[in-house]
């Protein structure tokens, strides 16, 4: 149960005089869909840097099972299977969308000196991996297994028509979903979602939630960030909801909708049913 | 002397090189380019002072008032308008205004080096007389330092004045903070960028006339003086004019007063050097301790993907299949290098120098074109692989054995690992103006405290190598050259193939991104760097047996600058580039008188403008625009069903855009975002070519035909895509959804026109969501 449970404890984070994230508790579980909102300003964003190590906390743990990763780097964390996507798609636009995903799914190992000296082939021993180099650059071997992982996703999701189109001219849903996709090549045990709905009309965004069900029922925890707290009601297992860097409820998508402090604080912004429409106008 | 004599005497030097500060702080607030032409400009307005007193005889007052009121603010406006306000008007990366500035220094350099020659002149007018008033008991101070510190006090009144109580200064800020949206507003962007530019570069001439008599007049030596005062912008972070000025008088008075000291040993040979190299010692400490710049404009400055007009090459079998179509280009080019075996001996040794430079370029493609990054020190890099592979040969370093000759230069080349790893360091959280200037003074400092120094660079022999005791003949030193340089070239090739390359692209597009899965970032980092910085070692070593001598202007840090501007030229990304450029300067410089090739380099730099992928690039552009000739000649848009295509075109490959969407998203939604993607998109040329119906018997066209037929199908698509959208639209039946995605579907179908053999392969019209303004009819009108 240890293994690919994220865990905040006692998260802290101040600017100057301002403390953007106050005393936070967060267990995000494996195979379960976590929802994180609050009112723009409520510490939402800084406590997802605190996560994905682009920030580290002033106070407090982040522990990816038992292990703390508080102080490690973004692409450490990565590597240990906490994955994350951003606000602005962050594809690689030079690349065509399978090498996206392609470089998703073979980063877990860093010995890049092996590339260097031409051994980027896939593959167990270093003389195998050499001969398979050999064997797949004459076009006589299948594809290696990361090879695999990529096309399971592509077909998955639908993505196999756009393999070779440059990723840099795609519009937004389609940038979201291959990032996605991206993320889920790298196979996480956690997956981070900052706002994966925004920018997306209303069928993407059923799409995408379908996806993260199926994701989670794969074993996957997952973290989103969103505020379209529709979205999150609709898919999340659990809510956390924020106010002013502090943890105001918490549990499942019921109990916390019916809070009276979420309440109120989405009462005085939009009502709670209208929130999600309101962005079908944009 | 006494402390006070010695502080005094630093003044002058620390006044013009707070000038010179000024100058560099105006034209960067008013225009967000950090101009590194200042030196040339200064050298230039220098030269032509020296001219009009020395040779034409104007009294002293006419000529400045010719050279500073006239000739310089000249030259600003010049650049302007004619280099400046173009990469402004498209807004520019900082990066590319960073690299536009260097070729203006390359290139004025070049005129100074063609007018007036590369040596050095010591009659330089001085501006004011050399006498000195009397301040308080024994203590005098020059009149020169008087005046220029009065002038410093004035500027720089003057200018806070005009920013913080006009109009101007607001019309300044408002420009600075987005142009665009001032001109919007009725500010004349114009004319506060060119006050900007008038105002620096009057400043820059200012700064060449008063150090011109102080020092040897020479091109390069005067640049460089006025490069080192970048200290004092830095220190300033780019923003404050009274921290530039006060560091600029406190470095130079440091300076000054360091030589009361005298120590024994290596640490009084390092005080000697610092005495007089305080500035560029503390550009380097700057830059090491101060963590950001404030940097104009978005953070994104250290992208130079405008230089680098190619992805990864495709992976999977579409890349195989180019990759083996290649083999002819590069045989022909490995053709070409083999040619100067059938030179005359002494063309041959001229040619020597062909394949080591081209090995540094390639160092700076590693860098610049695959990395993104912006390194100006591989002169630096060069100049260490060659001292240290001699220092083995001659078995004079740290007590090892000495090597042969050609064990020296490969482990030479190693050595300078160590040198490249550490330089990577900064390089990890540095990008942009930050990252060129820390590499330029890592370059710098390591010329000035080695290169220059006697006790590392003398008593350095050359030996004829030799091959396991045969000693080895012209031709067979550019056969080992050769093989050196297809080393490098193996080296660059893994780095961007598989999973390397891949990584190190994603790192360059997105590093956020990159790290978020799994890239490690820092360590392909300190890789590239490490690697490029043997490439350029093993070129630098080579570079000196092809010219029989270590000589420290050869790896000077102002040959850092220029060659970094021959790669961006040539292609930054382009390996080819790379050796054509250095067959390029090479060839310039054994026919044309010296510094020529500085001035074509400089022209070709001025033209960038027009070709922002450097001339790799602008190479595919050319036949890109043969390709739409080509199809606006032949191919006709409305043309459902087109002419029949020859069937060899089928064999060469289709366009990725013409393929329906698939259905399997069972999502409308995104089903119809990705057509609409495909259809419109342009994507990058060529084409990634994917053979699905290799014919038999049909021969295979060499590269340039399969990528210009590719090129007419590619474009005759988009014409036709565009034609039939228009027609859609006038069509005023479709009503609804349907007419949303009456174009846009319209538009997937024309690219599908003309190439029957691709529309046949993926026709997929059952699943595409494209309702009632169906293709067919939008075409067909």
């Amino acid at each position: 149960m240890s293994r690919g449970v994220l865990q905040g404890v006692g998260l802290v984070r101040r600017y100057g005089g301002l403390t953007a994230v106050d005393h936070v508790d967060l267990v995000a579980p494996p195979g379960m869909i976590t929802g994180l909102i609050g009112p723009n300003g409520a510490g939402k964003s800084t406590l997802f840097s605190l996560l994905t190590g682009v920030e580290q906390p002033d106070e407090g743990q982040v522990l990816l099972g038992t292990t703390d990763i508080s102080t490690m780097r973004p692409d450490i964390r990565s590597r240990r299977g906490l994955v994350q996507t951003f606000q602005v798609p962050s594809l690689f636009t030079s690349l065509t969308v399978a090498d996206n995903l392609l470089v998703g799914a073979e980063n877990r190992r860093r010995d890049y000196a092996g590339g260097l000296l031409g051994l980027s082939a896939q593959g167990r021993s270093r003389v195998s991996r050499t001969v398979a180099g050999v064997l797949e650059r004459t076009g006589l071997a299948p594809k290696g297994p990361v090879d695999r992982v990529v096309e399971e996703v592509l077909s998955s999701l639908g993505l196999s028509d756009i393999r070779d189109t440059i990723a840099g001219t795609l519009p937004t849903g389609a940038l979201r979903l291959v990032e996605f996709a991206r993320a889920l090549c790298a196979q996480p045990d956690i997956l981070l979602l900052d706002e994966p709905a925004s920018g997306l009309d209303n069928a993407e965004t059923a799409k995408l939630s379908e996806l993260l069900r199926q994701t989670a029922a794969r074993g996957v925890g997952i973290l989103i960030v969103d505020h379209d707290v529709d979205l999150i009601f609709s898919v999340a297992d659990q809510v956390y909801a924020m106010v002013g860097g502090r943890v105001v409820a918490s549990g499942d998508p019921g109990t916390v909708r019916d809070d009276p402090t979420v309440r109120s604080v989405y009462l005085a912004q939009a009502p709670l049913a209208a929130a999600g429409h309101a962005r079908e106008g944009s | 002397m006494t402390s006070i004599d010695l502080g005094l005497a630093g003044i002058s030097l620390g006044a013009i090189a707070a000038l010179s500060g000024i100058g560099l702080l105006v034209t960067y607030r008013t225009n967000g380019v950090l101009n590194l032409a200042q030196g040339g400009i200064a050298t230039l307005v220098a030269y032509i002072f020296r001219e009009m007193v020395v040779e034409w005889g104007l009294p002293i007052w006419l000529a400045a008032i010719l050279a500073l009121a006239v000739v310089s603010p000249g030259i600003g406006l010049l650049l302007e308008r004619l280099v400046f306000r173009p990469l402004a008007r498209r807004r520019a990366s900082a990066a590319e205004s960073l690299v536009a500035s260097l070729g203006v220094l390359v290139l004025i350099l070049g005129i100074t080096a063609g007018i007036w020659g590369l040596g050095s002149r010591s009659d330089a007018p001085s501006l004011f007389p050399a006498h000195s008033v009397r301040l308080f008991g024994d203590t005098r101070i020059g009149v020169d330092a008087l005046a220029e510190l009065i002038m410093v006090v004035v500027f720089s009144v003057v200018i806070g004045l005009i920013a913080a109580r006009t109009a101007f200064g607001r019309q300044i800020r408002a420009v600075v903070d987005d142009r665009q949206l001032a001109e919007l507003s009725g500010v004349p962007a114009d004319r506060v960028a060119a006050a900007g530019w008038a105002a620096g570069t009057t400043m820059a001439g200012l700064t060449g006339v008063l150090l011109a008599p102080r020092f040897q007049l020479t091109p390069y030596g005067l640049t460089l003086l006025v490069l080192e005062t970048f200290a004092v912008v830095v220190a300033a972070r780019l923003s404050s004019l009274p921290v530039a000025i006060l560091t600029a008088l406190g470095i130079s008075i440091l300076q000054s007063e360091l030589r009361q000291f005298t120590l024994d040993g290596d640490a009084g040979q390092i005080l000697t050097v610092l005495q007089s190299n305080l500035f560029i010692v503390a550009l380097l400490i700057l830059l090491l301790a101060v963590p950001k710049l404030r940097e104009l404009g978005s953070g994104d400055s250290g992208a130079t993907s405008s230089f680098s007009s190619r992805g990864a090459p495709p992976s999977g079998r579409v890349g195989q299949a180019r990759f083996r179509r290649d083999y002819l280009g590069k045989l022909g080019g490995f053709a070409l290098l083999l040619a100067p075996l059938t030179f005359a001996p002494s063309d041959l040794r001229s040619a020597f120098q062909v394949p080591a430079l081209a090995l540094i370029f390639l160092s700076m493609v590693i860098i610049t074109g695959y990395s993104g990054q912006i390194s100006l020190g591989a002169a630096g890099f060069a100049g260490l692989g060659a001292l240290l592979s001699l220092k083995l040969a001659n078995g004079d370093l740290f007590g090892l054995p000495a090597l042969p000759g050609i064990w020296a230069i490969l482990v030479g080349a190693l050595l300078v690992a160590p040198v490249g790893l550490i330089t990577g360091y900064p390089a990890i959280r540095r990008k942009g103006l930050t990252l060129a200037l820390t590499t330029f003074a890592v370059g710098a400092v390591v010329s000035r405290f080695v290169f220059e120094q006697p006790t590392f660079a003398s008593r350095l022999y050359i030996d004829p190598l030799t091959f396991f005791g045969h000693a080895l003949n012209d031709k067979a030193f550019y056969v080992l050259e050769l093989l050196c340089l297809g080393l490098g070239l193996l080296l660059v090739r893994n780095l961007h193939h598989g999973r390397l390359g891949r990584a190190l692209l994603a790192l360059r597009d997105n590093s956020g991104g990159a790290a978020a899965v799994g890239v490690d970032v820092r360590n392909l980092k300190l890789l590239a760097f490490t690697v490029s910085s043997v490439v350029a070692g093993l070129g630098g070593a080579l570079l000196v047996h092809s010219s029989y001598t270590f000589s420290a202007d050869d790896f000077a840090p102002l040959q850092s600058l220029l060659w970094f501007t021959a790669v961006v030229v040539f292609g930054a990304d382009s390996s080819a580039g790379a050796i054509v450029a250095a067959a390029f300067i090479v060839t310039i410089d054994v026919l044309a008188p010296d510094g020529s090739s500085t001035l074509a380099v400089g022209i070709l730099a001025l033209a960038l403008g027009w070709m922002p992928g450097g001339l790799a690039s602008a190479v595919r552009g050319v036949l890109r625009l043969l390709a739409q000739y080509l199809a606006d000649s032949f191919v006709d848009p409305n043309q459902r069903a087109p002419r029949p295509v020859p069937v060899r075109i089928s064999a060469v490959g289709y366009l990725p855009a013409t393929t329906g969407i698939v259905g399997n998203t069972g999502l409308p939604g995104i089903g119809a975002t990705l057509g609409a993607a495909r259809s419109g998109h342009n994507p990058a040329w060529p084409t990634p070519a994917r053979p699905f119906a290799r014919t038999a018997g049909v021969p295979a066209p060499t590269p340039f035909g399969a990528a210009l037929v590719s090129a007419v199908q590619q474009y005759a698509a988009a014409r036709a895509a565009q034609v039939s959208a228009r027609a859609g639209a006038g069509s005023t039946t479709a009503t609804g959804p349907a007419a949303l995605s009456g174009p846009l579907a319209d538009a997937g179908s024309g690219t599908r026109g003309p190439l029957g053999a691709a529309a046949t392969h993926t026709a997929r019209a059952d699943s595409a969501p494209y309702g009632p303004g169906s293709p067919t009819q939008g075409g067909r009108r």
